[in-house]
């Protein structure tokens, strides 16, 4: 019952947007394009049943896929919960980011005294699917290094911005804990990088300094990328035992791999189900940001 | 005679506590004696309990002096009923030889949701009336804290949100 | 985990797959496992039929279609693929079959690419049960019992059943009609009795 109300105002929702795009659109080209493209994915919908998915969705949306965890699994569930996320989506524009982008986070706060705070900071790692999917952002004030933990779709939130969108070389990045301060240290007026419209999403291939030990993890262990001296800092001992800890065969592994992973034709069901959705979210923002740039240089006059 | 060996041991570990403390000028101090900050005696707890090392965060003179010789002060009771501080809690500190009290204001553990968590352990220095000993607090401290200390503050007892009204900064 | 990894793409499998694999008891840990199954996988490609105990027959399986699946995904010019293959298979000469003979065989099933059926376990003997593999098109002959011609299965009873039923009725039509035409025509008896004989032996012929 509650499946079908909630099926039914999506559906609602997903007209009235529609129509939106049409009356609003600032540019008649972009108008045209926009609108033609949810138009094509219901003909397609209806006919073929699954529109083409960019291959690109499961990096920017790891959270639409689910737990690989066989026990966990919930189809219902899962479900469900996309369509929650599309709803805060449609609420709160929640930017691509990946872990080594800087992020600004607005969030009510009833402890603050203007009742918001914002945080700056890199992120440092992503984690947990679904509604549950969150990311701890990382920064250094006054010689503090701090880091606080947010849920992407925690409604408290007010705003997310990417002020520089980039990836780093490795998967988390909690070895900054372990690094010199100025590697975490972001400025909390930092201005937004903005990058052009289609290019790839740059790698940032910058090499850590790590204090002397004692480390809070053994990242001798870890073959990271993204450190400069961990060689400077490790003995023949932490050699040996790091070799020994090494599982070089789990890369032959394939059934450690397959049950870790969201099959293919699972994902496209999955993507195809939010990708009309998704796709219309992404050029409404694409709208709002050319046209928040256009307005911008009448407050500077 | 244990004692001061504990007294010696305590002080190598602080060496490394220092190097933690990601304060520019005590990383050079260290790593001019690299010998010594190797050792250490016990792992970095994240829980606040007896004998933990706290890292005094505001200007009182005592808590600058401490700080400066690489003697950080231990925490010899928390004032709760579980033993564990958390933040905001009272804890009772033994710091260059004397006792003081101190409340908690940033830990290095696991926090709740959008609350920050420190990279070290920050403790502010009270008297028994809940004024600070020093002027200024020279890290951000959390925002909840404002929210806790004013619930801890009794009419009859210490008043803790003197400790807000040094602060400056919050996160 | 918490999270799906989404930096390798793979296909499904056709297969039942456990939600934990079998740790398959083994001095060298996770790496001795692997080392094991490798020499199982191999020989699975090598005969195309194994007999085995069911367990390892079971978690050589997943091994073997998901390189099948990958080799068919990625084709023979792709470097991860084929340092799996490498991997996987400890003879080379596998290597082509496996790219040669069992990509173009199975390239357009939408089944999967082995089968496995239990096997009986001999009395005293050891307890693990038993189990065979083998690859699906392979040229033996096949294990499960042709069972189409059994006259007792429900299937063929039924259709017998049937048979004789419209045997009976087309007697019936015939012995019908006979008797409307003799009181139709009571003289022209001796032409009609060869009519009558002809269908009777064209219905016994199917039965024999």
């Amino acid at each position: 019952m509650n499946i079908n109300v909630r099926i039914l105002t999506k559906s609602v929702a997903q007209q009235y947007a529609f129509k939106r795009i049409v009356t609003f659109s600032t540019k008649p080209t972009q108008q045209a394009a926009a609108a033609a493209v949810p138009q094509q994915q219901e003909v397609t919908g209806s006919t073929v049943r699954r529109p083409i998915v960019p291959a690109h969705y499961r990096f920017v949306y790891p959270e639409f896929l689910p737990d690989p965890k066989v026990e966990w699994r919930n189809t219902i569930r899962e479900k469900l919960e996309r369509l929650d996320m599309l709803d805060r989506r449609r609420q709160i524009e929640l930017p691509e980011f990946y872990v080594g982008s800087i992020l600004a986070v607005t969030s009510s706060d009833p402890h603050a005294a203007g009742k918001t705070s914002r945080f700056v900071g890199i992120c440092i790692h992503r984690e947990r699917c679904g509604l549950r999917a969150r990311f701890i952002l990382r920064n250094v004030i006054d010689h503090q290094g701090i880091e606080v933990v947010y849920e992407l779709y925690d409604p408290t939130i007010q705003k997310v911005e990417v002020l520089r969108l980039e990836k780093r070389l490795d998967d988390s990045l909690f070895y900054l804990r372990d690094a010199l301060p100025e590697y975490s240290t972001f400025d909390e007026n930092m201005e937004v990088e903005s990058l052009e419209e289609g290019a790839p999403v740059p790698v940032n291939d910058i090499k850590v300094v790590l204090r002397p030990r004692p480390w809070l993890e053994r990242w001798e262990r870890q073959n990271l990328l993204g450190v400069a001296n961990i060689e400077q800092y490790i003995k023949d001992k932490h050699r040996k035992s790091s070799e020994k800890a090494q599982k070089p065969w789990e890369k032959y592994d394939l059934m450690k791999q397959y049950r870790a992973t969201i099959p293919e034709e699972e994902q496209k069901e999955i993507f195809a189900e939010v990708h009309t959705e998704l796709h219309t979210l992404e050029l409404q923002r694409k709208r709002n940001k050319r046209k928040r740039t256009f307005v911008k240089p009448k407050h500077l006059a | 005679m244990a004692q001061i060996l504990l007294r010696n041991f305590a002080r190598a570990g602080n060496a490394a506590l220092l190097t933690k403390s990601s304060n520019s000028s005590s990383i050079l101090a260290t790593s001019a004696e690299p010998g010594n900050c190797q050792l250490h005696t016990t792992p970095a707890c994240c829980e606040i309990r007896k004998l933990a090392r706290l890292r005094v965060v505001d200007n009182s003179d005592l808590g600058k002096r401490a700080m400066a010789e690489g003697r950080p002060p231990r925490c010899i009771h928390v004032y709760n009923k579980r033993g564990i501080g958390l933040i905001g809690d009272k804890v009772l500190v033994a710091i260059k030889g004397q006792m003081k009290k101190g409340i908690l204001v940033g830990l290095k553990q696991k926090q709740r949701m959008k609350q920050p968590q420190f990279d070290s352990n920050n403790l502010v220095l009270i008297d028994d009336n809940g004024s600070p000993l020093g002027t200024r607090i020279h890290v951000p401290i959390p925002t909840v804290l404002r929210t806790i200390l004013k619930e801890k503050t009794l009419a009859k007892g210490a008043d803790y949100t003197k400790v807000l009204a040094i602060a400056s900064r919050y996160v | 985990m918490n999270q799906a990894d989404v930096s390798k793409l793979i296909s499904q499998l056709r297969i039942a797959v456990r939600p934990n694999k079998r740790h398959l008891k083994n001095v060298d840990g996770p790496e001795g496992r692997l080392l094991k199954l490798r020499k199982t996988v191999t020989a699975l490609v090598k005969h195309e039929r194994i007999e085995l105990f069911y367990n390892r027959a079971d978690e050589a399986r997943g091994y073997a279609e998901l390189l099948i699946s990958n080799a068919i995904r990625h084709g023979d010019r792709h470097k991860a693929t084929m340092e799996l293959a490498d991997y996987w298979l400890l003879e080379k000469q596998l290597v082509h079959k496996l790219f040669k003979v069992l990509v173009p065989r199975y390239e357009n099933s939408n089944i999967s690419y082995t089968r496995m059926f239990k096997a009986p376990r001999d009395y005293p003997g050891i307890f693990y049960r038993k189990s065979v593999l083998e690859l699906r098109g392979n040229p033996f002959p096949v294990l499960t019992p042709d069972n189409s011609q059994n006259r007792n299965l429900l299937h063929n009873v039924l259709l017998d059943e049937a048979r004789k039923e419209f045997r009976r009725e087309k007697l019936a039509n015939l012995a019908n009609k006979l008797a409307a035409e003799t009181e139709n025509a009571t003289p022209s008896t001796p032409a009609q009795v060869p009519v009558t004989e002809q269908p009777e032996q064209s219905e016994e012929a199917p039965k024999a």
